[in-house]
């Protein structure tokens, strides 16, 4: 009934391809057919974060996103962060800052502190809990996550 | 003691320091593995079909539909669950949960079949082909209509040999009364004859859930000569033992490995979807998932809805002379651990207060609804809500100050707890002064004038650390001086793993990020007990301290034995070397570690020693009320605790934090709204959960400064603690704000706006 | 999720064609977020999804003039929330943009999905109402302008045929007139709203000269308060009046009860809100 397409697009700064169905959404794709986990279906409606997905430079809810869309895109996930063997300094931060506890969350958090940043270079409280107000920690890391953005921002300045 | 550097040095106290999570750098970087998102090869997905109905007979399941969807390998309902397990009914109490609904279905969502695919969509699409008559029958929805209703939700109660107290309940009938903890002490009736003042007052907590944000998930991979399970668990101990149990196989033939647990908070205990996935594998004689989704986790485990009444007797002095307790616990439709929470947190109902007459009972009810189990706090915020509610509307009547009264009555050292248990190591009084010094209580607080009226509010709670329970540890001393430690305890994010690691590091004198803890596997791993109830630190502790000092004495006569003298410094892989000729052998170490414990009397629920350590908790809360819309808003969050010496302060600190924080979510607006049996919130659309704009402006986390002596370097459980006094904290605020008084969670902003327009003779008129 | 086909024209009139009147299965998809939701929870199982992402690109641009912002129907709400010219022409709407959901959400959602799907609850449809937008509506016959408050006609229910879409918003210039919004949510603070209410006016020296007011959330579509807008046209704003307008609005609204509220106490916050709407639009909501 649903017929499979092949679709070509970048992912991680590569170009690939995959045979898809039009019922597949974006983190389906990511973890069977590339093995890229940090992207996790949670709540499954855009609220909690955890399937966050760069498509095209901006942060998507990979669970509501169908797999077709991304055809000819750039798709960037967590793992194109420490693809070189280091870790980020968003990444470098929330280790320091001890802001993550059972790390479901903790990927979708990052690339949004990303996106933030790219943004807004140095953020303050309010701005952080607004950026971040669509992603969701059922450990409560929150006040932690606050001080690992102000921590990450500095670091990206080089202080 | 033999050494790791050449140099000899030492490298420095392990325990205290903040060490960053050994796990980090797979979490961060997004490479963690769950088991909600593992695959097999050959692996087969199962979805699953659910009750409609509260409660009903199943006159017929009808899956021919479903089966002739292309994709679809097997459709399976109890009838096939039986012919691969004859007994299949589970339960770490009761063994009275059926693998799938079995000629009855006793609440809505309860799983009647399950459909297998290769494609978890096609598995899905068959879910809805399906279809069941049911004949339906009254449903009871209520814990206090439950106590003496007609409507049983189960025919028989089946107790598992877990509690030796319960085998008289064998074969009982006629009631939805799970089990009954009763404690007697003093002369209750006589003490409320010679009371001054007599309170009684009556409070309810509503049904709330987990949601841990990686589901439930468990994959099953069976075959004739072993089963290995990976499941998302908080106790792969108690999995193999129960599997064991339902093959009527040795426990070694059943292997059952947890990798990253994305949290529990008490979910993910006991059994909950492994014995479904074991079935679905022996039928499909193939690795078989069960993952659930987001809304399907409101079928599966809550928290308790309580009723608490509580009665107390003061003197012309302000001393509580007499307090009676009874506390109903809706346990839903399958009973689950609630027996255990009826009892080991029922005995602390009458709250860290110093009384000589105390009555408690306390009831596990069956109802139909989702079955309640542990959730973080095991019932003691449900305590806590109504003893430190009741405390503070006491202290108004008597015309005392809140903290003043408190102080009339806690317990400190030395006194009996209503148990007859001698407080020994529990900071009440330490934690209630530095929350008052912390909430500028002696300072008067500025109310306001216009809509928004302040108050503040506090309150004080103890818990008793489930008592008996056992930890095995074992530490591998690696021929290059590397050290692997063993233990079952699941870090599911409070950092076991990490203050494990300290512990090891202390005694054998190594950085604990140089250890390594390996992932849980029962092939591997030996016995645990659980990781709950705020019980790892302290009991695994003590195992792995005794684990790395074994490891540590074994070194030392290992030393002697290769002739070295007295108090050298050998480092370890040279030791290795001389022993046998190269780099080559290893050092076991083991510990194990099992507390004293009396078991309460039947007829009294007294002890003499009735827990191995005490958690104790305060919080303060200074909230703003919009007096025209009801709405709360929470300023300020001050956290107490006693956790005896920190291992980690900065797990510490986030462990308070976290807890505080969802204890808010229950306190404020978390709600599973049933009607007619059905839950028709079921999605994270309509149950929210705290985000970022409710963390209050201003949070403390705070520990008071205690040595547990009875425990592993000081220090004792953390993980529960901050949740047990926040809900009484924010609605004693409400009262100093306001003057209204709720006794019922959550405080809602029409809760509130109700109270306070009924309170002003205008109340809300519901046409 | 049940399987489906998806269909990916290159023009908005391609568009058209491959929706049918007559079948419920077949919907157009543009950011797919609230769609996609409703497809997981069952409530609807498409046969086939139309995409709209590959049509015309003047259908995703926003532009204004001196009279009137137009904006793309294509356009995501994140583009809105960045565009200097909406900035310029109605900051209420970029103000508001700032609470939509949330950044990924808004990254993806488009204003006209966000109008065509009907849902009283979404922020859009008040404050675009109260700013007097009107909407162009393109069919299998051609196009058609509307009001926008004439779009919705009850429960996530538009005038809208199976096979019509709406292709651009347009805003009138606003002069001097002063905007404010406000959502009340009573679960957490991110919450779906119990009640929003949108307030535009317009004022000749002390007196009121024009009001739209709009309610929604606890309603069953964005509505007019028209009763209260009469009150307050010709009047000067006081307590007393707010207050009295409050009582009205809160009396004659239909309210649907439901888990973050009942009729009762959404009255109640209609009867607070109407007054704090206004006079936060007095004191600080340029519209303009």
């Amino acid at each position: 009934m649903s017929a499979a397409r092949t679709i070509s697009f970048r992912l991680n700064g590569a170009l690939v391809t995959a045979d898809v169905k039009p019922h597949h959404n974006l983190v389906e794709l990511l973890q069977t057919h590339f093995g890229l986990y940090g992207a996790r279906e949670s709540c499954g409606q855009g609220l909690c974060g955890c399937c966050t997905v760069i498509v095209n430079g901006r942060a998507v809810s990979g669970c509501l996103y169908l797999a077709l869309f991304v055809d000819g895109a750039e798709v960037a996930t967590v793992e194109s962060l420490d693809a070189n063997g280091q870790l980020d300094p968003v990444q470098e931060a929330f280790i320091e800052t001890g802001a993550f506890q059972c790390g479901f969350c903790t990927p979708g958090f990052i690339l949004m502190a990303g996106q933030l940043l790219d943004d807004h270079p140095d953020p303050d409280d309010g701005q952080i809990k607004h950026y971040l107000s669509g992603n969701l920690c059922r450990c409560a890391s929150y006040p932690q996550v606050i001080e690992a953005v102000k921590l990450a921002a500095r670091k990206r300045k080089g202080n | 003691m033999p050494s790791k550097s050449p140099d000899s040095a030492k490298v420095g106290a392990q325990v205290g320091r903040s060490v960053p999570r050994l796990e980090a750098r797979e979490k961060v970087t997004g490479r963690a593995e769950y088991t909600h998102t593992m695959r097999l090869p050959g692996m087969l997905y199962a979805k699953l079909f659910r009750s409609t109905v509260a409660h009903g007979l199943i006159k017929s399941v009808d899956t021919s539909a479903a089966k002739k969807l292309p994709g679809v390998l097997h459709t399976v309902t109890i009838e096939e669950v039986r012919k691969v397990i004859p007994d299949p009914y589970y339960g770490p109490a009761f063994h009275d949960q059926p693998i799938l609904a079995d000629g009855k279905v006793r609440f809505v969502g309860e799983p009647v079949a399950a459909v297998l695919s290769a494609d978890p969509h096609v598995a899905e699409e068959a879910v809805q082909l399906i279809s069941a008559d049911y004949e339906q029958l009254p449903a009871v929805y209520d814990e206090v209509e439950a106590l003496t209703s007609k409507i049983f939700v189960h025919e028989q109660l089946k107790p598992a040999g877990a509690f030796a107290d319960l085998k008289h309940l064998k074969g009982s009938k006629g009631t939805n009364i799970a089990l009954e903890y009763r404690l007697r002490r003093g002369d209750i009736d006589q003490a409320f004859t010679t009371a001054a003042h007599i309170f009684e007052h009556e409070f309810r907590t509503q049904k709330v859930l987990h949601l841990p944000f990686e589901p439930h998930a468990t994959i099953a991979d069976y075959e004739d000569t072993g089963v290995t399970l990976y499941t998302a668990s908080q106790g792969p101990s108690f999995v193999r033992s129960e599997i064991a149990r339902l093959l009527g196989w040795q426990e070694n033939k059943v292997r059952v490995k947890v990798p990253f647990l994305g949290s529990g908070y008490g979910a993910k205990l006991y059994i909950k979807l492994e014995a479904l996935a074991l079935a679905l594998s022996m039928i499909a004689r193939r690795p078989v998932k069960v993952a659930l989704t987001f809304e399907e986790m409101f079928y599966q485990i809550t928290r308790h809805p309580c009723t608490f009444r509580i009665k107390s007797g003061i003197d012309k002095d302000g001393r509580i002379v007499a307090r009676k307790c009874q506390v109903f616990w809706n346990g839903g439709a399958y009973a689950d651990i609630g027996p255990r929470v009826t009892q080991k947190s029922g005995l602390t109902a009458s709250g860290p207060y110093d009384i000589d007459n105390v009555s408690i009972d306390s009831y596990a009810l069956y109802t139909n609804v989702t079955p309640a189990g542990a959730l973080r706090g095991f019932g003691v915020p449900q305590l806590a809500w109504a003893h430190e509610s009741h405390t503070d509307m006491m202290a108004r009547a008597l015309n005392m100050d809140p903290v003043t009264f408190r102080k009339k009555n806690i317990l400190r050292e030395g006194r009996p707890h209503a148990t007859g248990t001698i407080i020994k190591d529990a900071a009440v009084e330490k934690v209630l002064d530095r929350l008052v010094e912390r909430m500028r209580w002696s300072q008067p607080l500025v109310q306001g004038a216009g809509p928004g009226r302040r108050g503040r509010g506090l309150a004080i709670s103890m818990k008793a650390v489930i008592t008996p329970t056992t930890s095995v540890a074992i530490v591998n001393v690696n021929a290059d001086g590397s050290i692997t430690l063993y233990c079952g305890t699941i870090d599911m994010g409070q950092g076991s793993d990490t203050a494990m690691a300290q512990m090891v590091g202390e005694v054998l004198n190594v950085a604990a990020e140089t250890v390594r803890v390996v992932q849980r596997d029962t092939d591997v791993t030996p016995y645990d007990m659980g990781t709950l109830g705020s019980r790892s630190l302290f009991h695994m502790g003590h195992a792995v301290r005794r684990a790395a000092e074994d490891a540590r004495d074994k070194l030392t006569a290992l030393a002697r034995e290769v002739g070295e003298p007295e108090g050298s410094n050998i480092p370890v892989p040279t030791l290795f070397v001389k022993r046998y000729g190269m780099q080559a052998g290893n050092i076991i170490g083991t510990g194990v570690f099992k507390p004293d414990y009396v078991p309460p009397a039947p007829e009294t629920g007294l002890s003499d020693n009735v827990t191995a350590f005490w958690m104790v908790s305060g919080a303060g809360a200074e909230v703003e009320v919009d007096t025209e819309t009801g709405h709360v808003k929470v300023c300020k969050l001050v956290s107490v605790v006693d956790i005896g010496k920190p291992i980690n302060p900065q797990l510490v600190d986030t462990q308070i934090s976290g807890a505080a924080l969802m204890q808010l979510g229950f306190t404020m607006f978390e709600e599973m709204h049933i009607d007619g049996g059905q839950v028709i919130n079921a999605s994270l659309a309509d149950y929210k959960i705290p985000g970022f704009q409710d963390v209050p402006d201003a949070m403390e986390n705070l520990t008071v400064d205690n040595f547990q002596s009875n425990g592993p370097f000081g220090a004792k459980g953390v993980g529960e603690v901050a949740t047990f006094c926040v809900s009484p904290a924010i609605a004693n605020a409400i009262d100093d704000a306001v003057g209204v008084r709720l006794r019922e969670l959550p405080l809602k902003p029409e809760t509130v706006l109700r109270a306070l327009l009924a309170q002003a003779g205008k109340p809300l008129e519901d046409a | 999720m049940i399987p489906f086909d998806l269909a990916e024209p290159k023009s908005l009139a391609e568009a058209i064609l491959l929706l049918d009147p007559d079948d419920a299965t077949v919907r157009p998809i543009a950011g797919g977020t609230a769609l996609m939701l409703m497809i997981k929870a069952g409530v609807f199982r498409p046969s086939k999804l139309v995409s709209l992402r590959s049509v015309e690109p003047k259908y995703s641009s926003i532009s204004a003039s001196d009279d009137v912002l137009c904006i793309g129907s294509l356009s995501t709400l994140s583009a809105v929330e960045r565009s200097a010219e909406v900035r310029a022409h109605a900051p209420l709407i970029t103000r508001t943009m700032f609470t939509l959901s949330n950044v990924r959400v808004r990254n993806v959602a488009t204003v006209g999905g966000a109008l065509a799907h009907g849902d009283p609850h979404m922020d859009l449809p008040p404050v675009l109402i109260a700013l007097g937008a009107t909407i162009t509506i393109v069919g299998p016959k051609g196009e058609r302008g509307l009001p926008l408050e004439d779009l919705f006609t009850g429960y996530y229910e538009t005038v809208l045929e199976r096979n019509e879409l709406i292709s651009q918003v347009q805003v009138p210039s606003q002069g001097s007139k002063k905007a404010a919004y406000i959502k009340v949510t009573t679960g957490s603070a991110d919450d779906w709203p119990a009640l929003c209410v949108a307030a535009v006016l317009e004022l000749d020296g002390k007196a009121v000269k024009s009001a739209r007011i709009v309610a929604s959330a606890a309603t069953a579509k964005a509505t007019r308060v028209a009763s209260v807008e009469s009150m307050l046209i010709g009047a000067t704003i006081d307590d007393a009046l707010l207050a009295k307008a409050g009582g009205v609005a809160a009396k004659e609204a239909e309210i649907l009860p439901d888990i973050r509220g009942s009729v009762a106490y959404k009255r109640e916050l209609m009867r607070v809100t109407l007054g704090r709407v206004v006079r936060q639009a007095l004191n600080a909501g340029g519209a303009n």
